[in-house]
């Protein structure tokens, strides 16, 4: 049996995650995301690929959303209520939560200020969460009889997990997006050891490796603070859920430490009811922000103030936090035009800006520089840039620490550039020794997995699987226990027995297989030797066998000798035909664990040459 | 009065004899003692026929057992009905088919009630174990009632074929139980190695863990294993766990492999040792990125406890790429589950990993992790400093002070290189809110050498504005101030010449020193250099008296390195290098002899000790009880030594100064008399000792130099020496475990007060004194004859005086002349404390009898009064007599 795994998006490229596994005979899709660079058919997964018919409800199992970025869950209500699909959907409580106001921003965007033809609607978005079933962290949900998938911590958003998913013995981890360090409002990916057949990761930065959050944050600090202590204005575009929060409480905190009056606000909109969320939904934050609640928390932030547009020429200093992130319209890009043509004001970049974006031209500028914002408007820039290094992503280090640490049998990497994720592929292989592939979009992988059997068990093996049987080989100081193992599989009507009942199960009688061999001792030609005298060469033997083998006997009234379960005797049969005259026959017999004692022994015999001076 | 009880009880306690028949004594009284008596004993009728409904039935009904259960918690029950339960239960216990479980509980609780049946108890289990009937699942619970240490258990619990039967049993709770009290067992190491290691590859994870668990136990019990190829299996079979699936399971192969790689990399050949010791290292440094908090815990406890670890993988660990010197390097060890070598690489950014964790528990851990390496490489230490400043900013005061003292232990090492950028960290962790930050942060302060004078100018200001914030934390910044100063002697020379304006009295002649700020730079000047034999100081010498008025204050800040009296000699004698001096308030023949002793004193450690005063080297912990009580008794030695530098004070009779001087000390030692037991009595011991003191003193100067003004009239002398008399003989009866050197000091002062009176010539009780004097004599004479004694002049002269007098006729006429020329020979001694001093001490109080409700009597009949009596040190063989008289208030 084969996991099947179908890359719908983000094979090879950062946007629209989709893949659609199929393990022992069930069909999960993971993540249902759309791509933001396009505007045509391509911003969606390929669909069509999953079932000819156009019926998702019957080809799929069920639908497994990782969290509320749009490059995860942008074409679901597409995917529900355009396509059809019908069955199961599992996101986190939080992304349920957030989900339809990212949905929902996004529709507006498209459709008021770009006057796109809207593809999906309010209604839809409605619609489609009611369809959502959501789930806790480490529940585990039975989709169906044989189904079973569990939400693990991952840092990355508020509400972002990884999934597990069995089927019978096969199982397989979809990581999502995840980081591995812990940040101010999120904490570190957590996950069980489990027994995995695949790992599907993200591989955002697959060969970025990122130095340690205190000095990103002590960077960032100084920026802020040189800027605002010498009067400039700071402006920080961000994404409204997630790093807005992480760099206010960061701020927030150095405000109070170091007793700073100058403003921070936050435009208003969906940062602020975002914030709403993140105070509910404590439990989903990190560990600091989970142990002070009670006292303070963290998501009342002491110092910071709602904006009001008519303080963007306001004189004096200040913070403000503006969406969108990569300064691409909205608010942001008003205040930036008012505010980056002084060189004492400070903007911050958000460490991933799209082509095309404002963002992307500053971080390639030399400032002072002009941006061409159309055909008529310039920007004079002389502010100062300070770009961010804060990530949610977990940097190459973190990746091969997942990887290691849950050491599956295989690797995908997804949501990755496609030369860095080459690189890590071969990080994987050589460094760990695990199978890694990186499939294109619409690719499918096939991998070897668990078969899965159902068996009985009999009572004899039941019994010897409680009592302990260990063996310790002295040399090396392995420790075997066969207890579970030492078990025999009868394939038709499957069951386990033990060893012992093997004869009866079967219903046959036992038998032994035992090597032989004829094996000659040369003597001299001129010399035919009597019977006696052929026992008493026999004694010789014995003496030069007991040489090297000290264990060795003689059996049958002087006519054999022993060594362990080798038997060595005087050939007595007249026909046999590989007699001749002037050479001693042996008959040798030996079971199969004493192979090499037996060959040893006969090569001994073999040198021996025999001459009645002996006798 | 009986208690009444009311008629709803009255079927059920039908002959019930009350226990206790209460005398009218106060309504307290009486509830003390009902409430002390909740259980009632049940009537022996009951207990009868609850002991027969057991003895019938080998299986105990449930009732019987709660029965039985009724009986043995009952306090009550009779000896002999608990001997039929044991009885009783014995005999079940050893039919097979009673319910064995639970007559072991009954067992159980049985010898838990009655520990004196414990023995018999024991006895009946031991028999049950040995019984071939016994059913393998009731020996473990049987088991655990024996005490291995019991020399009639010794057999069961050394016997191997009852051990391995029951580890080789089928039920895992058996087997369970067995490896986690592996340690009671006394098996041969070989057995008990061969059945942990199997037992480390059980299905069941609690199995594991306990095996695991046990192999560390053993080594822990000392079980010597010296072959090494056993214990790199060990080691080896513990490093394939650490893969396991189970948390708990991981948590003990961490600890395991610590243990055990310890002893193998100690049991490796010298020149493989280096190497296996980064194995192992690394080995531990792959769990910190473990999923589960402990066991990331237990990796860093464990990094921590690894002595020696090369430089270039302690590099690595700052660093996520891998670094050239490492980067092809293999050591042998478990990477996964698959591969069996260990990439150096595997090492890095272990320690940072630790410190950006999400738990505080495993920021702490990796920042105590951090002390031993930083030790071993100073450019990893280098490295680590940027790390822990940031984790200085951390939001726990645990992360941040463990922090600190990582920076410390550095510190004390020499390895701290502090940049200027740093220090504004450190500055602002000096004014943090708590109070043991800021003091961890003075302790790294004091070992911190600073490269540069404006650092160390930016330091001294930030310890004073530390000072003018927290006045509370004087003491503790003058000694750093002083440290520091020790530290960076040209330093300090430059920073007082530029202050030195600032130390000047203003123009109007006052001493304008209550500025918090100029404490400071006194404690600062203090600790710089001077010569002492060519007498030159390097600072402008009327900065050591101008450090005088502030005495008080800064020998309370320096008193771990200095006391009092020697700073006052020490500054006196500096400011003396000029030819301006504050001696004039004082009496110049007095300071001379002062001086006389101390400066001879001081010569002799100039020669040694740069600093003057003793500098105690290496790190200085927080203070602990101990540690106090150690205080404490150095203190009361150094008290004892001074005193002896008082006499001739005494004899000069400038008691105004001794009697200053013994105050100040009384209260220093008083501030230790809230501390231990241990202590308890060596403060009063010495506290008793400085009054005797200064009586002595007082009297000394009335009868020799007559200066002393206060003591004026007839009788004063007689009343001092009463006094002294009496606090003597307190001293002799009142302190066990003195040795003969205390009581002969004792007995000396004795002799000194008698001979005093005698030789005073008071005539009143001349007989009455001659024959107290002549009996201290004999003790001392019985004293002297125990062994050699340090001869006292005075002692020996009167000991002759007394034999040459013998018992003449007209001894009261010569006697006083000649006591008067004994006691011209005597002069004080010190008194060297051998050990613990036991103050005998009792605490009497009446209860109950109070000014406004005093106790209830009628006169002419007897009265009850209670007490409560506290006793001290009474050993039982002391007999204590308790005297009441009456007194009459008028």
């Amino acid at each position: 049996m084969a996991i099947e795994c179908l890359v719908l998006g983000a094979g090879q490229e950062v946007g629209k995650s989709c893949v659609v596994v199929t393990i022992n005979g069930k069909r999960i899709m993971f993540d249902c995301g759309m791509h933001m660079g396009y505007t045509d058919h391509r911003r969606y997964p390929e669909f069509s690929l999953i079932s000819d018919s156009g019926d998702f409800t019957s080809a799929l199992s069920c639908v497994i959303i990782t969290h509320f970025h749009l490059d995860h869950i942008g074409a679901l209500p597409y995917f529900t209520q355009v396509c059809g699909y019908n069955g199961p959907i599992y996101m986190t409580y939080p992304t349920k939560a957030l989900a339809p106001l990212m949905l929902e921003d996004y529709r507006k965007v498209m459709v008021d200020r770009r006057g796109e033809e809207e593809q999906f609607s309010c209604e839809h978005i409605a619609e489609c969460m009611k369809k959502v079933t959501a789930v806790d962290l480490k529940q585990t949900v039975h989709v169906d009889k044989d189904l079973q998938i569990r939400a693990y911590y991952a840092g990355h958003v508020l509400g972002a997990a990884m999934f597990y998913a069995k089927v019978g013995d096969a199982a397989l981890v979809y990581t999502g997006d995840y980081n591995m360090v812990p940040d101010r409002h999120l904490g570190a990916a957590q996950i069980d050891r489990l027994q995995l057949d695949l790992v599907i990761t993200e591989s955002t930065y697959a060969t970025t490796y990122r130095d340690s959050k205190y000095v990103r944050e002590r960077e960032f600090l100084k920026a802020v603070h040189k800027c605002v202590a010498s009067g400039g204005k700071v402006l920080i575009p961000t994404f409204a859920l997630g790093r807005a929060q992480e760099l206010c409480m960061l701020l927030d905190d150095y405000w109070e430490r170091t007793n700073l009056k100058v403003p921070i606000y936050f435009s208003a909109g969906l940062t602020i009811q975002a914030n709403l969320y993140y105070k509910i939904l404590i439990s989903w934050t990190s560990q600091k922000v989970k142990d002070t609640h009670a006292r303070h928390n963290a998501f009342d932030f002491k110092n910071v103030i709602s904006f009001d547009r008519s303080l963007i020429n306001a004189p004096g200093p200040c913070v403000l936090f503006a969406t969108p992130g990569m300064i691409s319209g909205g608010f942001s890009l008003e205040v930036f035009k008012q505010w980056a043509p002084y060189e004492e004001n400070l903007v911050t970049l958000p460490g991933y800006c799209l082509a095309g974006t404002i963002g992307h031209k500053l971080m390639s500028a030399k400032i002072p520089t002009q941006i061409k914002l159309d055909e008529d408007v310039k920007i004079d820039v002389r502010c100062q840039i300070h770009q961010l290094s804060f990530s949610p992503h977990t940097d190459a280090k973190g990746i091969m620490d997942l990887i290691k640490f849950l050491s599956p049998k295989h690797v995908i990497l997804v949501h990755g550039e496609k030369p860095k994720m080459g690189a890590l592929r071969e990080k994987i292989q050589s460094e760990l020794a695990i199978e890694c592939c990186y499939p294109a979009n619409n690719e499918t992988v096939l991998i070897p997995s668990t078969h899965h059997i159902e068996a009985g068990a009999s009572d004899a093996f039941l019994q010897s699987c409680l009592v302990p049987q260990f063996q310790i080989f002295e040399n090396q100081c392995w420790v075997y226990d066969d207890r579970v193992a030492q078990g025999i599989l009868t394939l038709q009507n499957p069951r386990v027995f033990s060893q012992n009942e093997l004869r009866d199960v079967l219903g046959v009688e036992n038998h032994q297989v035992k090597f032989a061999h004829c094996c000659s001792a040369a003597y001299d030609s001129d010399w035919s030797p009597s019977i006696s005298q052929k026992n008493s060469l026999l004694q010789l033997l014995f003496g030069i066998v007991s040489r090297d083998f000290p264990d060795c006997i003689m059996l049958d009234s002087q006519k054999s000798i022993q060594v362990g379960s080798f038997v060595v005797s005087l050939c007595s049969r007249e026909e046999c035909p590989s007699s001749n005259e002037d050479a001693l026959h042996f008959c040798c017999t030996w079971s199969a664990t004493d192979e090499e004692l037996a060959w040893t022994v006969i090569s001994l015999v073999k040198n021996v040459k025999l001459s009645r001076d002996f006798t | 009065m009986c208690i009444s009880v009311g008629p709803k009880y009255s079927v059920l306690f039908y002959n019930f004899r009350p226990k206790y028949k209460i005398k009218e004594l106060g309504p307290k009284f009486k509830i003390a003692k009902v409430t002390s008596s909740p259980h009632q004993r049940p009537p022996l009728l009951m207990e009868q026929r609850l002991v027969a409904a057991v003895g019938r039935n080998p299986n105990l009904s449930p009732k019987s057992s709660v029965a039985v259960l009724s009986l043995i918690t009952n306090p009550c029950t009779s000896d002999s009905t608990l001997t039929t339960i044991v009885e009783t239960l014995n005999l079940h216990l050893q039919n097979p088919n009673s319910n064995h479980q639970q007559i072991l509980s009954l067992l159980s609780a049985l010898s838990d009630y009655h520990p004196r049946l414990r023995h018999r108890v024991g006895a009946a289990v031991h028999a049950f174990i040995l019984l071939p009937s016994t059913p393998t699942s009731a020996l473990p619970h049987a088991l655990s009632f024996l005490n291995p240490a019991d020399s009639t258990a010794l057999d069961l619990f050394s016997d191997e074929s009852l051990f391995l039967s029951l580890c080789f049993y089928e039920c895992v709770k058996t087997r369970k139980w067995m490896l986690r009290n592996v340690s009671k067992f006394r098996m041969r190491p070989s057995v008990l190695l061969t059945v942990l290691l199997g037992f480390t590859k059980d299905p069941y994870p609690y199995i594991r863990e306990a095996a695991l668990d046990g192999l560390v136990m053993i080594l822990n019990d000392g079980v010597v294993v010296e072959d090494r190829s056993l214990v790199g299996g060990c080691y080896f079979r513990a490093a394939e766990l650490l893969f396991d699936a189970d948390n708990s399971v991981r948590r003990s192969a961490v600890r395991a492999v610590s243990e055990w790689g310890h002893l193998h990399v100690a049991l490796n050949p010298d020149e493989s040792k280096r190497d296996w010791s980064d194995a192992l290292f690394l080995q531990l440094c792959l769990m910190v990125r473990d999923m589960d908090m402990e066991v990331r815990v237990a990796a860093f406890n464990a990094l921590g406890k690894i002595p020696t670890v090369s430089e270039n993988i302690l590099l690595q660990t700052l660093s996520k790429k891998a670094l050239p010197s490492t980067k092809e390097k293999v050591y042998p060890g478990r990477y996964t589950a698959k591969l069996s070598k260990i990439p150096a690489t595997a090492a890095a950014f272990a320690f940072l990993h630790g410190l950006e964790d999400e738990f505080f528990q495993v920021r702490r851990s990796a920042c105590r992790a951090l002390q031993t390496p930083t030790v071993l490489s100073a450019e990893f230490s280098c490295g680590t400093v940027d790390i822990l400043m940031d984790m200085l900013n951390d939001d726990l005061v645990m992360v941040r002070l463990q922090a600190l003292e990582t920076l410390h232990h550095m510190a004390t090492y020499g390895h701290l290189n502090v940049a200027e950028s740093h220090l504004h960290m450190f500055f602002s962790v000096l004014i943090d809110n708590d109070a043991l930050i800021r003091s961890a942060m003075r302790k790294t302060l004091q070992y911190t050498k600073l490269q540069k004078l404006a650092m160390f100018r930016s330091c001294i200001e930030n310890l004073i504005k530390n000072l003018e914030l927290y006045p509370e934390d004087e003491a503790d910044i003058f000694y750093a101030l002083y440290r520091i100063g020790c530290l960076h002697r040209k330093f300090v020379v430059k920073i007082i010449q530029e202050v030195s304006q600032e130390l000047e009295p203003s123009f109007d002649g006052k001493l304008g020193f209550n500025k918090v700020r100029t404490a400071g730079l006194f404690v600062l000047a203090i600790s710089a250099p001077v010569s002492l034999e060519r007498k030159t100081s390097s600072i402008p010498p009327q900065i050591f008296s101008y450090a005088v008025t502030l005495l008080g204050r800064i020998s309370c800040g320096l008193v771990e390195v200095v006391d009092e009296n020697t700073l006052l000699t020490y500054l006196s004698q500096c400011s003396r290098f000029t030819f301006t001096s504050t001696s004039e308030n004082f009496e110049g023949g007095l300071l001379d002899f002062g001086l006389k002793y101390n400066h001879n004193h001081l010569h002799e450690k100039s020669n040694e000790v740069s600093s003057l005063f003793p500098v105690t080297m290496g790190p200085k912990k927080f203070t602990t009880p101990l540690e106090s009580q150690v205080k404490a008794m150095s203190c009361v030695e150094i008290i004892f030594q001074k005193v002896v530098d008082l006499w001739p004070l005494i004899q000069l009779g400038c008691m105004n100064e001794v009697t200053r001087t013994l105050r100040s000390w009384k209260e220093g030692i008083s501030s230790f008399t809230r501390d231990t037991h241990q202590t308890a009595g060596v403060v009063v011991f010495a506290l008793k000792y400085i009054h005797i003191i200064k009586l002595l003193g007082n009297a000394w100067a009335y009868s020799f130099t007559k200066t002393n003004l206060q003591l004026k009239g007839m009788g004063a002398l007689e009343n001092l020496l009463g006094k002294m008399e009496r606090r003597l003989s307190e001293m002799l009866y009142r302190y066990v475990g003195m040795s003969r050197n205390e009581e002969l000091h004792i007995l000396e002062l004795m002799l000194v007060t008698y001979a005093m009176r005698l030789s005073h010539g008071d005539t009143s009780c001349f007989e009455e004194y001659t024959k107290k004097l002549n009996s201290v004599i004999r003790s001392v004479e019985c004293l002297h004859k125990e062994g050699p004694v340090e001869g006292s002049h005075f002692v020996t002269e009167l000991l002759n005086v007394s034999h040459e007098i013998g018992d003449s006729e007209d001894k009261a006429v010569d006697m006083p002349d000649l006591l008067l020329n004994s006691l011209k020979l005597f002069s004080l001694k010190r008194i060297v404390l051998s050990g613990e001093l036991k103050y005998l001490d009792a605490e009497l109080d009446a209860c109950g009898n109070d000014f406004q409700k005093p106790l209830p009597f009628v006169p002419g009949l007897p009265v009850g009064i209670p007490f409560e009596i506290t006793l001290r040190n009474m050993s039982s063989e002391i007999k204590l007599w308790l005297a009441i008289s009456v007194g009459h208030p008028e």
